[in-house]
This record gives C-alpha cells, structure tokens and sequence, in this order.
C-alpha cells in the first residue's frame, strides 16, 4: 500500500503542513484574512513557536489580517497557553498561534481561537473554512487600515498570576527545590526557567532552553526522547523534571530517580490537586485511564468522556462547568479556573505545590495513585477495511459494554479497549487498559488477534 | 477598456500599483514579493522600505513573508524615502530592495517598486522576466532550515545623509532660508535630521508623517506648489522652497518672490547647472518634456535624448550610455537623476542641487529663472476609447503634416519654438495632450488638438 503522506491538511481546525511547496506564505495569509473577516474588525492576538518558519508565516498572517481590517498585536514567541490567556483577558476579538505543537520541525500550522482564547467550536470552524474557500475577504481601504502593535510583557504576567491563584507560592518558594527543565528549545524556553527559578525560587538545572536554536530531540515529550532530562535529573540530583513540548502547552514529569512519569500519572496527579481545591466534575478523553474515576470517586464528583481532541474535551468542560479536564495519554492538563485550553504551567505549580504541602517525592505521591496497566499501538489499514475490522474486534469480546462516541470502546470488567482510525493517517490506534500487567498482556493480545483475522 | 471607466489596478514592467482593498490585495503583494524573491541572484539579502501611508504595513508584511519564503535576509528600514532604500541596497551590496509607496499618487494607492543590485530600476528585460515569474506563480520558496531572518535597521537615513554630505556643499548652502512643503512624507524625516546633523535651514510644512489623510495631493506641479508653499515665501522671508512628493522622489519649486515655478523647470535648470561642470554631454529625458532643455543643452554644447514617456524608458535609454557620458536624467514631473548622485531619481539631491547653484552663482532663485527664455506649456487630459487611439493618431499626423512627425510614444510634431505630443497614458484611460511654444501660450493650436481628441 502506498503510503499517503499528509504534507498539508486544511481542515476544520485549520491549516497544518509542511512549510516550502505546500505551506506557502499565500495559504496563511488568505486563511488568516478569512479568520480576520470571520471574526470582525477589531484586536487580533498573533503569536507563535520557535520553528524557523514561524518568522516567516507571522509576517503572512499579520499581512491577512491587516488586509482584513483587523488590529494585530504580536506577541512574540511564548507557549500555546499563554497566548490564550492573553486573548481571553484582553478581550481581543481572537486570536492565532502559529505552531505545529509536537510535529517535527519542517511542519507548522495555525491554531485558531476565538475572543475568549478558545478554539471554535464545530459550527464556527465549519462557517470558517466555508468563507476559506469561498474566498470572499473583507478588504480594508487605506482609510481602514489599523495598526500592528506588539505587547511582548503583559501575556507571560498575566498566565503566571493566575496559575500563582491557586496554589500556595510561600510553602513552594519556602522549599526551594532542585528541578530540572528540558525545554526543547521551544516557546516555553524563556519563559519556563523565569517561572521555577524566579517566581517559585527553584534551584534551576536547564537544558535546552534556547529559542534560537533548532529542537534537540523529537519534539513529543516521551520516555524515550526525554533520555536527557532523566540524566540531568539523576546527575544533578534533582527533586523533579519537567519536559515541554514546543510549544508549551505539554507537560511531562520525571521523578527523582529518573523515571519518566506515565502521562496519564501526570494528568491524575494534577486532577487530585484540583479537585482538592475546587468543587465541580472531570473531563477527559474516552483513551484515559481509569484511575481519574476512582479519584474522583474518593472526592465525590463524576467523570465524563468525549471523543478524542482538545477541541472536544473544552467544549464538554464548559458544558458540564468542570473543575478540571485533560487527555492523558496526549500529556495534557486542562484546569479553567486558569484558562480552558492544556496548561503545562498549572501541571508543575501543582506538583511543586503537592511536594510542599505533602512532603512527599515524585515518585512517592506517584505510587499513591490507583494503579493500572496500559499498553498502546497501531496498526495500519487498507481503505474499505476499518468496518470489517470494528466488526470483528466487537464480535471477539461478546462480553464487553460498547461506547462508539469515537470508534470504539469496549468496556470490560477487568479494563476497556479503545480503537479508533487517526484523522491524518490510514492507520488505526490502540489503546488498553487493565489492572495487573498479566491482564493488559492477556486483552492486548486478543485484540491484536481479533485484527489480524 | 471604455473611456471613463476608473483603473484601479495595475501590474506591469514598473511593478504593482493599486487602490488598496479596492482592487490591491495582499494576495497581489504577497505573490509580486515572493516572484522578486524567486527572480534575484541567489547572493545577498533584500533592503525594505515604505512611505508613511497606512496600508503600508500590510503591504511590508507581505513583501517579507514573501521573500523570506524565498530565504532571503531581508533588512526592513521602516518609513523612508525610495532614495534611502536605493543608498541601503547600494550601501550593503544587497542582492536588491523593494520600495513600498505610491509616490505622487493619493493615500489610497499603494505600489510596489523593485531594484536591483547597486539600487539600480529594473530594466525592461528583467522587469519582463519578474512579470513572467508572478504570472506563472512558481516561486522558489525553500525548505524550513532555510527560510530568510528579518533585520531591523534604523540608520539609514543617517547613512544617506553621510554621503548625501559628501556630494553636496552643506556648509555653503547652510545660510540659505528654506521652506519645505513635505506634504506628510518621508522627507520631513531626511530633513529634520539635516537640521540637526548640518545646522542647515530647512522649515518644514505638513511635516507630520502622516498615513491617512495628506495635507493635500501629493503631487509635484505648479498648481500644488502655489497651494500652501509659494503663498508662505515672501512672508516667511525664504530664499527658496520646495516641494516633495510623499516617497521624496520628485520634487517641486516655489521662488523666493511667491511665484510657483512649473514643475518643467527643474529639470532645465540642473542640465544648465550640470553641462559645464562635465564629463557628461548627454540630458536623457522623454518626449512631453519641455523644448527648454533643448535650448538649454546648446547653450553648453550638450545634446538632448528623447525617449518615449514612462520611467522604464528613460531607465532603458540611460543604460544604453555609459555613466560619465550622461549629465543629467529626467522628467517633466520633477523626477531627475544625476550622475554626481547614483542615478536614482532623488527629489532632496535634486533640491541640493539647486540651492549649490545659488549658492555658486550668488544670484537669487527668480533672477536664475529669469535667465531662461520663456516657454508656455499646456496639458490637459481626455478621457478616450483605447480603440480608436490609432485612427486618431493617423488623423493628427495627416493634419499637421507640416511637421516633423516623432511616432515613438503616441504623435509628437515639431515646428521652429513650438510642439505638441498626443499619448496614451500608461496608468489611466484618458489620452494626455501637451502643447509648448516659446513665449505665450499656443491655445489655438491646443484647442484644436483638444476638439480633435473629443471628436475622435
């Protein structure tokens, strides 16, 4: 089968590609003059990741929305999160980030939020892309015309006062913690180390923390490509490390031994933080472990799930009014209080706080949490082939709950089994979970089984 | 096109010019900057600059995402006359530049303007193949680990006043009263520096930069001159004034005795300056331009180059000349390039020019003026079907067959002291009609031509 390589995807959450023959400088400039007609004349926020297409693609935009009649203020290099905040606060008319968040480096995209700094919801990203490509712009005369400003302080301020709201800044700072920071050169690389070395008065051991260079490593952060922080962490003998993505939004811990925390650990860790803090439900993702609901079981509140995305996962946020969300394996913490979009800064003010408060390591609070056992993969599939698939993977597990709100789900008493087809590849994802690692061997297995034949 | 219909657009060998919204879009900017990317020499990084009107910043956000696509370095110089941008590509040995401004066109227009290395226009065969490369749209753009890095540079107007005080005797010309009508362009800038750097005398009008709405159009003719300068000169006790369009390109006179001067005038004036001074016997200049210089020109023993009307001609026709055979280039319209200055179109080296002239000569602007015989010039402009140009044409010729006949641009005929030429004009559809004789004006001779064009 050949193998269909996704070198641009215009769709409902934007534009996404490889920058040169397929991104072009014209694709963001007329989507972004179709995002500037769309949401007004008016104040539009423009930031972006460290990509050395980012530059390049920001005069583009800028260039769209001014055609288009819109102020826009640049706001320079700084995570995905902070610029929402900043958009939501500042009641900017929207906003864009330009970033390809953990796709190699020869990707970028636009990610798109509305005057609250959140990302459309469906119906607003369908009329978007319907005005896209009718290409009918407005297009403002000389007279028109408004400026382009820049405000490069006030969004790391105002993200960091607000994370600071809810936790206890004293008892952190009191501590003054050895931790280690991994920031793939991307645009949490200024602002990360001022915030655990200034504002929370860690003992700072960085690396990776320059944006004018190129990522380092794979831009996930995975056990596998966070091999570096874990050595900084054992060589410095530090109490944490934490390791972004590029653009910020992600966060992964490494505990003082060195071990890379799972990311649903990480998710878990900071939903037994709010909910201790805050009254109100759980968001996450149908691919998320269990453990979740038990937590919020011991604090007396409900978990809901949607479909896999972030988009999906705020938009049930807002309708259930929940105190926190996130997707856990997509390393992603989601706490409104803060702002409604994953916010790598709330996940390690949390852990440093819980450290504080507790007394407790990393790795102690992480063996206090419910345990499970996941095993992920994919398998790839042939077009035509994906209901015929589902059919028999349903059919080899006659005893099992269903949930199709995004594939399929099954739900099983000794853990569940999530497959469902990627947006961007031919390929199918799995996902498994049970209590003991004979369990998740033993399901994982049959699942593998029941796709093969 | 049908007669009236207003243009609003146009792309052709001298760039992109447009009303912005209208009919210029970003699209059009962005595809022209990243077709000038594409058509460079792959050495070099790109200077940018723009005049002060408020699509201007949408037009610089398009041209560097275009070239940077191209991955090319490109140097943003911000608000600055077209002159500076052609010192800076010059001054860096950059691979070329892009001036952002409409020049003399009202606030709602926008261009571009492209040069090459040394800062030089474009010529015709050059321009050609960049207009191919836009049509087409294949630009070159490259992969991410190559893409251009944007620079902002603050000197260079700095850097061009430098050499601007190299060529000109600033401490000679200091003592001079000097108005200036900046008509909220970049030559207040330029100027107000001077002030500061060289002590000299220039006062400023309408020299708030401005992107919206100008004090008036920014047009370099007598009628503009006798707006708000040449009323200014007798009570302000100036020596002389003068007039810039909003890049600083061209540039108009006003006498220290209140009389607006004819926007023909500069260009005469620098030819009887520049010819004795040498090496130079050659004035190149374009067929609508005043008989003045040629008189002017066997005053010195110089000889006069006529090319058709358009700024591409006259480039095309100066780069057939070697530099030290050339004294001086230019238009009617106030635009004049000398060798002495890099052969840039350059409105405040042109002014400089003028006041050494004084300055050497000791003798005030009027009695200069009053050195040349008096030459009457009539223009106007008609709006007419581009299809029956040709008939019209061949009807004029046959009727005013007593004349020598020049078909280069349009009809111009030639008698003893007097002449008219009937063309097309390039950036609107009317037919434009100009009419000289040496002493007063030839209103018969115009209206007749007018009521030919009218009833053609």
């Amino acid at each position: 089968m050949p193998k269909r390589e996704h070198l641009l995807k215009i769709g409902v959450s934007g534009i996404r590609g490889v920058v040169g023959e397929f991104l072009t400088p014209q694709l963001a400039c007329s989507f972004a003059q179709a995002f500037g007609t769309y949401v007004g004349v008016g104040r539009v926020v423009v930031g972006r990741d460290t990509r050395s297409s980012g530059e390049m693609l920001q005069h583009a935009v800028t260039c769209g929305l001014l055609a288009a009649g819109c102020e826009v203020v640049d706001v320079g290099i700084l995570p995905t999160p902070t610029i929402q905040v900043y958009v939501g606060s500042t009641r900017a008319r929207g906003g864009i980030a330009l970033t390809a968040s953990h796709n190699p480096p020869e990707y970028n995209a636009l990610k798109l939020f509305n005057s609250e700094g959140l990302f459309f919801n469906s119906y607003e990203r369908g009329e978007l892309l319907d005005l896209y490509h009718q290409s009918s712009f407005r297009r403002a005369t000389n007279d028109e015309m408004r400026r382009a400003v820049s405000d490069y302080a006030t969004p790391p301020r105002l993200h960091i006062e607000r994370v600071l709201k809810h936790v206890n800044v004293e008892r952190i700072r009191a501590r003054r913690f050895r931790v280690a920071l991994d920031g793939v050169n991307g645009a949490a690389s200024v602002m990360t180390p001022r915030f655990l070395a200034e504002t929370l008065n860690c003992e700072l051991h960085a690396i990776w923390v320059d944006p004018s260079q190129p990522f380092p490593r794979e831009a996930e952060p995975l056990p596998e490509t966070l091999g570096e922080l874990a050595g900084l962490v054992r060589r410095t003998g530090s109490e944490a490390g934490f390791g972004h993505d590029p653009d910020g939004d992600r966060l992964a811990i490494v505990d003082e031994t060195g071990r890379v925390l799972d990311n649903d650990d990480v998710l878990a860790l900071a939903v037994d933080a709010a909910l201790g803090r805050l009254p109100g439900d759980v968001v996450v993702n149908l691919t998320t472990s269990r453990s979740i609901d038990d937590i919020a079981r011991a604090h007396g509140r409900r978990v809901f799930r949607t479909p896999v995305g972030e988009a999906n996962v705020v938009e049930m946020m807002q309708a259930v009014n929940a105190a926190i969300g996130g997707e856990g394996s997509g390393g992603g913490i989601i706490f409104p209080a803060v702002h409604l979009c994953r916010d790598s800064y709330t996940g390690m003010a949390f852990l440093l706080d819980r450290m504080a408060e507790t007394g407790l390591t990393v790795s102690q609070l992480a063996a206090k949490l419910p345990r499970y056992h996941r095993r992920f993969g994919k398998v790839a599939f042939e077009h035509g082939r994906l209901g015929p698939l589902m059919q028999a993977l349903e059919e080899s597990f006659p005893e099992a709950a269903l949930d199709r709100t995004d594939g399929l789900k099954l739900l099983l008493d000794e853990g569940w089994i999530h497959v469902r087809a990627s947006n961007t590849e031919p390929l199918l994802r799995l996902a498994a979970e049970a209590r003991t690692e004979d369990e998740i061997e033993r399901l994982y297995g049959r699942v593998l089984k029941a796709l093969e034949e | 096109m049908t007669g009236g219909a207003e243009k609003s657009l146009r792309i052709s060998q001298v760039g992109l010019r447009g009303v912005v919204g209208a009919a210029l879009t970003a699209s059009h900017a962005l595809d022209f900057a990243s077709a000038f990317g594409t058509f460079l020499e792959p050495s070099g990084g790109v200077i940018v600059g723009r005049d002060p009107r408020a699509s201007g910043v949408m037009m610089r956000e398009a041209v560097i995402a275009g070239l940077m696509a191209c991955g090319r370095n490109v140097v943003d110089l911000g608000v600055v006359s077209t002159p500076v941008i052609q010192h800076a590509i010059c001054r860096q040995d950059a691979a070329g530049g892009v001036s952002i401004g409409a020049s003399h066109n009202s606030a709602e227009w926008n261009a571009l303007k492209f040069f090459g290395r040394e800062g030089t226009y474009l010529s015709t065969a050059e321009a050609n193949e960049l207009l191919d490369i836009y049509h087409l749209r294949k630009f070159d753009f490259v992969e991410w680990e190559k893409i251009g890095k944007l620079r902002q540079e603050a000197g260079a107007i700095d850097r061009y006043l430098d050499d601007i005080a190299a060529a000109f005797d600033l401490e000679a010309i200091r003592r001079f009263r000097v108005v200036v009508d900046c008509c909220n362009g970049t030559s207040s800038l330029i100027l107000r520096r001077s002030n500061e750097r060289f002590g000299t005398s220039f006062i400023l009008i309408n020299e708030k930069i401005e992107g919206v709405a100008f004090a008036h159009e920014p047009s370099t003719t007598r009628d503009a001159v006798g707006l708000q300068l040449a009323p200014l000169m007798r009570p302000l006790g100036a020596d002389a004034g003068f007039l810039f369009d909003v890049d600083s390109d061209r540039v108009a006179v006003a006498a220290e005795t209140g009389e607006p001067v004819s926007e023909e005038m500069v260009l005469p004036m620098l030819a009887d300056y520049l010819l004795p001074r040498g090496p130079g016997r050659l004035i190149i200049t374009n067929l609508s331009t005043t008989a003045l210089v040629d008189e002017v020109a066997a005053r010195h023993g110089g000889k006069v180059v006529r090319a058709p009307v358009g700024r591409q001609a006259t480039i095309d026709a100066l780069a057939s000349y070697r530099p030290e055979q050339v004294a001086v280039a230019g238009e009617g319209t106030g635009a004049v390039m000398m060798p002495r200055f890099r052969f840039v179109y350059d409105g405040i080296a042109s002014m400089l020019a003028v006041l050494s002239m004084m300055s050497e000569r000791g003798q005030p602007l009027s009695q200069i003026l009053a050195g040349y015989p008096r030459y009457s010039i009539l223009k106007a402009q008609l709006p007419l079907a581009t299809q029956r140009i040709p008939a019209l044409l061949a009807e004029l010729r046959e009727t005013y067959r007593d004349g020598a006949a020049n078909v280069g641009d349009g009809l111009r005929v030639d008698w003893p002291g007097r002449w008219f030429h009937v063309r097309v004009s390039q950036t609107e559809p009317v037919v434009r009609v100009i009419c000289e004789q040496r002493g007063d004006p030839p209103r018969e001779l115009f209206e007749n031509l007018l009521d030919r064009v009218r009833n053609a």
